[in-house]
């Protein structure tokens, strides 16, 4: 069992003779090993190799952003500069620093890692497997929109080395018209990183339409699908204005155009119109996706049908709906009409709901099932948890009265980080742990996996409740420093900061780990009926070795577990006593 | 000379809240309190939940659900219509409190409050005095506060003489009505204490207003983000007890002694109007050229405005003022907001300038380049 080298992807001997795998049947080459050469990774059409090599770029990028969050945290643990006379000797240029600073993380964040997180990195791996299909409908155009986030990510780390950019993640006008910084480059970054955004939404949207397998209807498919086919529709119906935002404010940068800039001419308030009709769904498309994931491990590891699967689906669709006509909310106090701000608060109260309607059927999921607590569906209940203190504070904000006092204060920062990172990155990271075994082959060390959730979820928790409390008393947000009363809240932050950061380090640990030295995995290690589990880990070439047909992915009765192999063995879908649609 | 409320207001601050000390702050914190209990109520409820669910149901891999029960249409319905019902209500609360604030009453006092990079001006309508909110002697204070050079008591005097001829004042028990500006890029009017936050878009007009319903100092925030000095853009507000004390103190602070030399003046001028933020006297690079040694000098511009170069004569300063975006100083950003200077200010500023040295020629780079 041992690699010795530190090849993350090393051939295994044991995939090629079929040792320890579910089936006894005689298995070919996996995905990872039936080529070896490098072009055959940098050229590949399959989408498993595109999502992999997606996941390791999402992963550096989380890396990189979070260096930038922990150089932040570590700035504000004391209103005096700590960090940043290291790197800048005046006053000013610390501050300035330290706009950068928080302006990268929040980019990178945003932009390379939460947006393509889920959908391009573990939607390309297992939307087709959940399929039953061979790939996507469009593996070249899946491929190029790999290499326009690569390219995306590229600007991004010149914009680092040509000295940064501080106009915070959101560009806002006129700041962003006038700042001497790195600010063109970073704006085309996006603009490409859109691009290949849209481009993977087009592509799953077409893959879903057109290749589901014979008996998968639209209400067979596996919620994930649900989740990533709403999200591609914002994916492709949203991002092309932040593109065309984006470029007309390069116009008035560089050929002083007057279209946001009222020294030209311009209206600063419509930059916020144009860049929240995309920011806002774009929030969904961070959100929605690992919604789906969770909907997967809650049932799958609860061993019980999903509860309330219409309703779950439906939710889906309705929130990628609602989320187009809700951008006005962000911008209660920026002195757009009253009767807008009515109607925008009115309307944002309708995205709850869904939320609401999604936690508790996946607690209703949980109620008398056989629940594994392993790690994947740690992140599954942490999610819930931190999905719901991210909905129910989203509520102060959409209340307008309420909303005049917490605008911009670390409020909306501790608000915005439970949905964005304690919700999406939380599903991503489940995600990730729940097709591991999948993906790579191999198992993770189990015990390590759950330290790490607990040690992530604490020091989440640590991190983000006192921002809510400093943030409701008047701290306002994007300070480098701050008054005196609210140094206690910000060092619990910071050191919460440190034990999140510890447990993500431990996760990078025991995962590079697996891939040196992990058990083999089996077929089917949590006991999940959709169709990627019917496959070898890893997954042949082509995904299957017979056509699949399309059973109840929820169906979880005639699974038996087999202690010597932690595998779950199905009994074939053609002799299933009683199909569900049948009864 | 003037008496400056340094004691706080009776009203403390809660674990969620600051004192509430405006006529908004009951009614939003009432609305606050109803979001909180909501939302604690679904908080316990779900987590209990999970909790029970993750004890009582937890099992080794391999064992079997004890249900496979997937719909209850009852429920679904109860937890749809139950969030429907309090989204409505959270609504209809804010809608009520939002549409109080909108328009201000009509016999309220009228203050322009304009932000600018980074430093506020207060200007009164009753007098047209022009107030600044001086951050840079704010954070003068507080930096000698955690050196550990001055006592609670002595920081307070210290504010208290600051905002002699300094921050927001407004009295007690009578609606303010406050128009906010920007000169150069967003910024936004915060007062945790009153609840009230506004956007200052320049280009635009935006309006809040409050009556202060306690007597003491409070806090003014900068909430926009809007460059380097964000979080240094703060000043304090203070609540007269009577309309008639604030009258006293508007009618002292608003004015310059015009007895003086005109660059001490001057000297006033670059403090009161925010041109400290960005110019220095000592020769140290900000964000702006420094004015020491600037009279007389050859300064050269950048392609980014009208190019060349010419002596820093009077007419030149006064220019530069009046029309910040004409020449750019080559080797800084053109950034400089236009500062609505009186005559006199403007005039005074120029003598300050000009006692700050005076050169006989030759170009003045901007030191501590790097």
């Amino acid at each position: 069992m041992s690699h010795p080298e530190i090849d993350p992807l090393p051939e295994s001997e044991d995939v090629k003779s079929g040792a320890g795998a579910a089936s006894t049947d005689e298995l070919g080459p996996s995905y990872l090993t039936v080529t070896k050469t490098i072009s055959s990774w940098v050229f590949t059409l399959d989408h498993k190799r595109i999502g992999l090599m997606y996941l390791v770029g999402v992963l550096f990028m989380f890396l990189l952003g979070g260096v930038f969050a922990l150089l932040v945290r570590t700035e504000l643990f004391s209103p005096l500069a700590i960090l940043t006379p290291l790197f800048a000797s005046t006053p000013e240029a610390q501050a300035d620093l330290y706009n950068k600073w928080f302006t990268t993380h929040g980019a990178i964040m945003v932009f390379l890692v939460i947006i393509p997180g889920v959908p391009a990195a573990l939607g390309n791996f297992v939307l087709p497997l959940l399929l039953g299909a061979k790939d996507v409908a469009f593996p070249r155009l899946n491929l190029g929109s790999f290499y326009l986030w690569v390219t995306g990510a590229i600007f991004f780390i010149y914009v680092l080395f040509s000295g940064g950019i501080d106009t915070g993640w959101t560009f806002y006008t006129p700041y962003s018209a006038e700042s001497g910084t790195a600010v063109i480059p970073a704006l085309i970054g996006v603009f490409i990183l859109g691009f290949s955004s849209i481009f993977t939404g087009l592509n799953f949207i077409v893959t879903i339409h057109k290749m589901r397998p014979k008996g998968m209807t639209w209400f067979k498919m596996p919620l994930f699908l649900w989740a990533t086919y709403s999200t591609a529709v914002i994916q492709v119906l949203a991002t092309p204005v932040l593109g065309i935002t984006l470029l007309l404010l390069i116009l008035e940068r560089t050929l002083g155009i007057g279209i946001f800039d009222p020294r030209n001419g311009g209206d600063p308030v419509l930059f916020q119109h144009f860049f929240w009709f995309y920011s806002h769904p774009a929030v969904y498309i961070m959100i929605v996706p690992p919604m789906g994931v969770v909907s997967e491990l809650i049932a799958t590891n609860s061993h019980k049908r999903i509860f309330g699967y219409t309703y779950i689906a439906f939710s889906s669709v309705a929130i990628a709906i609602f989320s187009f006509l809700v951008w006005g909310h962000h911008m209660f106090t920026s002195g757009q009409s009253t009767t807008m701000n009515i109607i925008f608060s009115g309307i944002t109260f309708s995205v709850g709901i869904p939320s609401a309607i999604k936690i508790f059927n996946w607690l209703a999921t949980m109620y008398k099932g056989a629940i594994v607590l392993n790690t994947s569906m740690l992140y599954g209940i942490s999610f819930i948890f931190l999905f719901t203190i991210g909905g129910l504070t989203g509520l102060f904000l959409g209340v307008l009265s309420i909303d005049m006092h917490l605008h911009d204060t670390y409020f909306v920062v501790a608000h915005f980080h439970y949905v964005m990172m304690g919700s999406g990155l939380v599903g991503f990271i489940g995600g990730l742990h729940h097709w591991w075994p999948k993906m790579t082959g191999k198992m993770y060390d189990e015990f390590l996996g759950r330290i790490a959730c607990v040690m992530v979820f604490i020091g989440f928790n640590l991190t983000f409740i006192p921002q809510f409390v400093m943030g409701s008393l008047g701290m306002p947000r994007r300070y480098y420093t701050y008054a005196d009363k609210f140094e206690g809240y910000h060092q619990l932050s910071t050191i919460g900061s440190y034990v999140m950061a510890a447990g993500f380090f431990l996760t990078a640990y025991y995962l590079i780990q697996s891939l040196i030295s992990g058990k083999k995995a089996p077929m089917n290690p949590w006991g999940g009926n959709s169709l990627e589990w019917h496959t070898p880990s890893p997954p042949p070439l082509e995904n299957f070795y017979s056509v699949p047909v399309a059973t109840d992915p929820y169906d979880y009765v005639g699974m038996e577990y087999d202690q010597a192999t932690g595998n779950y063995s199905t009994i074939k879908p053609d002799q299933l006593p009683a199909r569900r649609e049948e009864r | 000379m003037i008496a400056i409320p340094t004691i706080l207001a009776d009203s403390e601050p809660s674990f969620w809240l600051p004192a509430p000390v405006s006529n908004f702050a009951g009614p939003i914190d009432g609305d606050f309190y109803f979001v909180y209990w909501v939302s604690i109520f679904f908080l316990v409820l779900i987590t209990l939940l999970l909790g029970i669910f993750m004890w009582k149901f937890r099992t080794p891999p391999g064992a079997k659900a004890q249900s496979h029960k997937d719909h209850h249409a009852l429920l679904e319905v109860v937890w749809t219509g139950v969030p429907i019902i309090l989204s409505v209500m959270m609504f209809w609360y804010g809608y009520r409190g939002y549409v109080d604030m909108v328009v201000p009453p009509n016999e309220s006092i009228s203050i322009v409050a304009e932000a600018q990079k980074w430093a506020w001006n207060f200007s009164y309508a009753s007098n047209g005095a022009v107030i600044p909110g001086m951050s840079d002697d704010f954070n003068d204070v507080r930096a000698q506060i955690r050196a550990g050079a001055l006592t609670p008591e002595e920081a307070n005097a210290a504010e208290a003489k600051i905002l002699e001829k300094a921050g927001l004042h407004v009295p007690m028990g009578v609606p303010i009505d406050v128009t906010v500006m920007a000169a150069d890029v967003l910024h936004a009017l915060f007062i945790p204490a009153f609840r009230v936050k506004k956007d200052c878009v320049p280009g635009r007009t935006g309006k809040l207003w409050f009556i202060a319903t306690e007597p003491g100092i409070f806090d003014l925030f900068c909430a926009e983000y809007c460059g380097q000095g964000h979080s240094w853009m703060h000043s304090k507000v203070v609540v007269h007890e009577t309309v008639e004390e604030y009258e006293k103190w508007l009618a002292v602070a608003g004015s310059y002694d015009e007895t003086l030399p005109f660059a001490d003046n001057g000297k006033i001028v670059w403090k009161r109007r925010g041109c400290i933020s960005c110019h220095s006297i000592d020769g140290s690079k900000k964000v702006g050229p420094s004015w020491d040694g600037m009279f007389g000098s050859t300064r050269k511009f950048a392609a980014t405005g009208t190019p060349g170069e010419s002596i820093a004569d009077e007419a030149y300063i006064q220019e530069s003022i009046r029309f910040p975006m004409k020449k750019i100083a080559d080797g800084y950003p053109p950034q400089m907001p236009v500062v609505k200077l009186t005559d006199k200010e403007l005039l005074w500023v120029t003598e300050y300038i000009k006692s700050l040295g005076q050169n006989s020629g030759g170009t003045v780079s901007p030191r501590k380049d790097n």
